[in-house]
């Protein structure tokens, strides 16, 4: 058995946590058990032996880390699934422990920001119909524990009102929109508003599946002269269904994680090798709030890395070389 | 035209000192196995003898008044197979246009010996090759042909600016297809050696080569024939080259999600509808003629050709499966006949 508070257990080394929760998931997760079987990876010495499963899995099979004899059965637990339309495969995460998932929110963004200083507002188009949204969770999770009354979800459709921009002002706090990157978008395309200097805005990521095409860049500058504040104050949030825990950029364009999760970046012709700081790869990520999934994932996004764990997401991964006749510049 | 076919039958000789010189080099190199050059070598001898030179100059309606005379044509040839240029070149030579060749690092002996012998005799057209992109600065070519990936055509494109080795106003005939689909209603000994063949010829790496396996059938329901098969194609032509981690990585994530797989190390078949993204692998599904149609829309421009053994799909055009490796000279890459595409463009 293993307590979910050695996770955030900030006493415990990064690496110890990690051969622990392999031990556990490798013995109690027959999808990841039977990875690593294949691979012939059976007693890691550092992190850098454990393999990553490929995200794909959250969509193929059930990522389950169960004991046999469990109380817990999967049909009787609440689970994340990922956006999609009709017929589409989506991702589902079974939630085991959401008291885990709980603490990795609260005390992952108590990491970059000091939550009790802020109102948070979530605008969330295209999210409120999916009944499984992690996402949706989080907000409830950030929303329910802000003690002002003025947190809430905003009304689909309406511009941000200046009354109610005010009343959060006068209670002395500070304000956090949060939002997938269009629908902050489609916000200040209704309206333009001042926010007061020092609210920010939090884009969730979810361009791929808009209508526009944008990089981050253009996003950012967009939201910051539409919401009337610095472009420093318009952060992103680097999360998705299959992991219960967040990255974070406080400004810029690169994200930090949080203690219980790193980030590397991996070759896509060799999964178990890490490309050079500075390198495009494959987004790896260990995080060990999917304590009862499975901690060790590999992404299909592309990211580069700086020194510090730092990294910044390129979008998806797309197969440079696909097979077949291909003349390459560099190598024909 | 007489004096093209006559040249092609000479290269092709097996006593050809040349020929035989730029084989060793190649195979020396490990650019590519012996297996794989002779075959294709073997092949081109058939379409020559069957008369396919003429039969495809017919059949792209060349004359005196339609044909690519005076005209610059670029080709930048890959080099995933032995000679996977040569029918580019031999087209374009065909058409009367003058032919500049960037041959491919990875296959720079045989075509070019090949070249070598269509200079020495004589023809009017300009024959100029190379290795070095940088030889064609200010080319000013009129047509560029090549083979790319959606990632890789801007780079290309923007190099050929940079040099000015097309004109501003160039035509571009891009090949973007990747690999092919056969649909197996049968399974018997020929469809099998067929479909090895099929898939596992240099490697499963050409456009012509079978990714992906529609079949009536499971692969748990042929998998031991199969395996069989390989190992005894394997045994005549030895895979020159070995795959990446990743593949092994598929396996293990196969293994993980439980799905259906043949495991061959250097090989994996496995049973899934997506798209076939990694070397040495084929992806094989149960399912019928409304398949195979839902499949080549899904991949789109990346499917070369849709193999059958007897069937014809409605709806779309096929190919029979044991011509997956041995085309007439006239194939179509990406159903374009390079021939036909230069010289209607310039007449």
């Amino acid at each position: 058995m293993m307590s979910s508070d050695l996770i955030f257990d900030a006493t415990v080394s990064f690496e110890y946590k990690c051969l622990r929760v392999f031990e556990f998931q490798r013995s109690n997760n027959p999808v990841y058990e039977r990875f690593c079987d294949a691979l012939e990876i059976h007693r890691p010495q550092s992190i850098s032996e454990i393999p990553l499963l490929p995200i794909q899995a959250f969509k193929d099979a059930e990522v389950l880390t169960n004991f046999e004899n469990s109380k817990y059965k999967i049909q009787n637990l609440e689970y994340f699934q990922s956006s999609g339309t009709s017929g589409m495969q989506r991702s589902r995460h079974y939630l085991r422990d959401p008291e885990i998932y709980r603490r990795s929110i609260i005390e992952g963004m108590q990491q970059f920001y000091d939550l009790d200083d802020f109102v948070i507002w979530a605008y969330t188009p295209g999210y409120n119909e999916n009944p499984n949204s992690s996402l949706i969770w989080m907000l409830n999770t950030l929303i329910g524990r802000e003690e002002s009354g003025l947190s809430r979800f905003l009304e689909l459709g309406k511009p941000l009102d200046e009354n109610e921009i005010r009343k959060v002002t006068d209670a002395g706090k500070k304000l956090m929109v949060f939002g997938a990157a269009f629908g902050l978008l489609d916000l200040v395309e209704m309206k333009n508003v001042q926010l007061p200097a020092d609210s920010m805005v939090m884009e969730t990521g979810g361009m791929k599946t808009y209508r526009r095409e944008m990089n981050r860049e253009e996003l950012h500058r967009r939201l910051a002269k539409g919401f009337g504040i610095s472009l420093s104050k318009i952060h992103s949030e680097y999360g998705m269904t299959e992991l219960l825990s967040q990255a974070y950029n406080p400004g810029g364009y690169w994200f930090g994680t949080v203690p219980w999760m790193e980030v590397s970046t991996r070759n896509p012709k060799d999964p178990m090798e890490e490309v050079r700081t500075g390198e495009e790869g494959l987004i790896g990520v260990i995080d060990l709030a999917n304590l009862y999934s499975c901690s060790f994932i590999l992404t299909g996004d592309k990211g580069v890395q700086v020194g510090g764990g730092k990294f910044q997401v390129l979008g998806r991964w797309n197969p440079r070389n696909l097979r077949g006749c291909n003349f390459l510049i560099d190598q024909d | 035209m007489i004096k093209i076919t006559q040249t092609l039958k000479n290269w092709l000789e097996p006593n050809n000192q040349a020929l035989q010189e730029a084989i060793e080099k190649t195979v020396s190199e490990g650019l590519f196995s012996k297996q794989d050059i002779q075959h294709q070598l073997s092949v081109l001898r058939g379409n020559v003898e069957n008369g396919e030179i003429q039969k495809w100059a017919n059949r792209a309606g060349l004359t005196d008044q339609k044909n690519a005379k005076g005209k610059k044509v670029l080709c930048l040839h890959a080099g995933n197979l032995p000679l996977v240029g040569f029918q580019t070149a031999l087209g374009v030579i065909l058409s009367g246009a003058d032919y500049y060749g960037k041959l491919s690092r990875k296959d720079p002996y045989l075509l070019g010996s090949f070249l070598r012998e269509i200079e020495q005799i004589g023809i009017e057209q300009e024959i100029q090759y190379t290795t070095d992109l940088h030889d064609f600065q200010n080319l000013n070519a009129d047509h560029i042909v090549f083979a790319g990936s959606e990632a890789s055509v801007p780079q290309v494109e923007q190099e050929v600016k940079k040099l000015g080795a097309a004109k501003e106003k160039a035509e571009y005939l891009i090949r973007t297809a990747k690999f092919s689909i056969a649909y197996l209603e049968d399974w018997n000994e020929e469809v099998k050696n067929d479909l090895v063949e099929s898939m596992l010829r240099y490697g499963g790496k050409g456009c012509r080569s079978v990714a992906v396996v529609v079949a009536t059938f499971t692969l748990d329901e042929v998998k031991e024939e199969l395996s069989s098969a390989i190992q005894k194609f394997w045994k005549d032509n030895p895979q020159q080259q070995k795959p990446a981690p990743e593949l092994k990585y598929q396996f293990a994530y196969n293994e993980g999600i439980q799905r259906n797989q043949l495991w061959l190390e250097d090989f994996l078949i496995q049973e899934t509808d997506e798209l076939p993204e990694t070397d040495f692998t084929v992806n094989c599904v149960k399912g019928d003629e409304a398949k195979v149609r839902e499949l080549k829309a899904q991949f789109g421009t990346k499917v070369q050709s849709v193999y059958t053994t007897e069937t014809e799909i409605s709806g779309l055009e096929t190919e029979e499966l044991a011509k997956a490796q041995s085309p007439p000279l006239w194939w179509k890459p990406d159903g374009v006949d390079v021939v036909e595409d230069i010289s209607s463009t310039i007449s």
